[in-house]
């Protein structure tokens, strides 16, 4: 019985949070459709493209996602500004990723600023944490 | 009666205060850098410790983070902006524990002390103390990779997180131990 009912409250736990960033990307993708009523849901392969493109960002160097995240989403990176090492994106092997909605929320949009210089829109937002979470 | 020992008391212990600030060399050194722990310290530590090392706030005064505070969205070229509620228990914690907010001990003391009254450095690594005692490190042991700024204080002190900072923690990727 009590193993049950850690078991149940384990489920609810996961949900509830799986539930908060599903629920942050339905919200993206209504936006997205009022933005756009062409809208047709969001895509892995324009947010790999909007992970790997670079820029002349912030500070004035070429850069993309890639740069402090790396290449392979299951590696761990680094700060290219302040050398300090970053741990893996990738939920495979890093489970505390996206699930954390405030915390997703703020470096899309730090990150979005240093690379793009300016905010992520709802679809690009959309299509990048797509891409990032199925990597 | 009890005023006067009240009184007494205080003054004794202001006087104490300042001969602390006073006589660094005799009194300071050793002493290990204890700071304020807590909610506020660890939403410092998260906060402000995801791009580089949490520098103590030990090491600048109010105005410097102030200043740093009502600049966040360009922080350094980067954006480091916070959500509100975020943002307020941080400009306390910094304004708390500043270089002018309390005697600050030891290495890190002596840099906030060493900062000229009409100056508001955002930059720890570019206050005089500070440059005096890094002058002599050669260029490529900074710039190498494994290191990469100045700034970057873990790469050299190796228990630059707690705060201490004595020569015989310092160990410099390729090159080693420090001996001046
Ligand atoms: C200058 C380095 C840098 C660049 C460039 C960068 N990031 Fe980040 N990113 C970070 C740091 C630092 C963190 C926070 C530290 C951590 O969580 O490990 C982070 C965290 C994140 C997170 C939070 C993930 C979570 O839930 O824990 C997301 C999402 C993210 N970055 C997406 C991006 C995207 C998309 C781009 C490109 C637009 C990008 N990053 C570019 C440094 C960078
Ligand atoms: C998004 C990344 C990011 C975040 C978040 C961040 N910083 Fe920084 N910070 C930087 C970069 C980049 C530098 C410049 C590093 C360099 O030149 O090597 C820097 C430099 C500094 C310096 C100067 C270091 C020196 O002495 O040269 C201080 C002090 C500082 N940050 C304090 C803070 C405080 C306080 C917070 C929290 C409110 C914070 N930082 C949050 C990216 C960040
Ligand atoms: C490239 C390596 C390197 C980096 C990076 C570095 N330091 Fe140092 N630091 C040293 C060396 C070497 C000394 C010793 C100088 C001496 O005693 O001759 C020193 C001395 C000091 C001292 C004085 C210690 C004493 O015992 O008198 C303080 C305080 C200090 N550093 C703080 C910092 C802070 C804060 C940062 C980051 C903002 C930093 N350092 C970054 C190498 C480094």
């Amino acid at each position: 019985m009590k193993k049950t009912m850690i078991v149940l409250a384990l489920i609810a736990g996961t949900s509830l949070y799986g539930k908060t960033v599903d629920a942050y990307i339905n919200q993206l993708a209504a936006e997205a459709k009022q933005q756009n009523s062409a809208f047709q849901g969001f895509s892995a392969q324009r947010g790999k493209d909007i992970y790997f493109s670079k820029h002349i960002g912030k500070r004035g160097k070429e850069v993309s996602c890639a740069s402090c995240h790396t290449d392979n989403l299951r590696q761990g990176g680094e700060n290219i500004f302040t050398g300090k090492k970053i741990k893996p994106l990738s939920p495979s092997v890093n489970p505390k990723r996206f699930t954390d909605v405030k915390k997703v929320k703020k470096w899309l949009r730090r990150n979005f600023k240093d690379v793009y210089k300016r905010e992520g829109t709802a679809q690009e937002k959309g299509d990048v944490l797509l891409f990032m979470r199925s990597n | 009666m009890k005023t006067i020992t009240y009184t007494l008391t205080l003054a004794a212990a202001l006087l104490a205060g300042n001969m602390l600030y006073a006589d660094d060399e005799r009194y300071e050194r050793g002493k290990p850098y204890m700071t304020e722990t807590g909610k506020a310290a660890t939403l410092y530590k998260t906060e402000c410790g995801a791009c580089h090392m949490a520098y103590q706030p030990e090491f600048l005064p109010k105005r410097s983070w102030k200043k740093m505070m009502q600049t966040l969205e360009n922080h350094f070229k980067t954006d480091a902006t916070l959500e509100k509620e975020e943002y307020a228990t941080i400009q306390a914690y910094l304004l708390r524990n500043a270089s002018d907010a309390k005697p600050v001990f030891g290495d890190i003391g002596k840099i906030g002390r060493k900062i000229p009254a009409d100056q508001t450095p955002l930059r720890i690594s570019e206050t005089p103390y500070f440059k005096k005692e890094h002058r002599e490190i050669p260029k490529r042991m900074i710039l190498q990779k494994e290191v990469k700024s100045i700034a970057n204080c873990a790469a050299c002190h190796t228990k630059a997180e707690q705060g201490n900072y004595s020569e015989h923690t310092i160990f410099i990727p390729n090159y080693g131990k420090w001996d001046d």
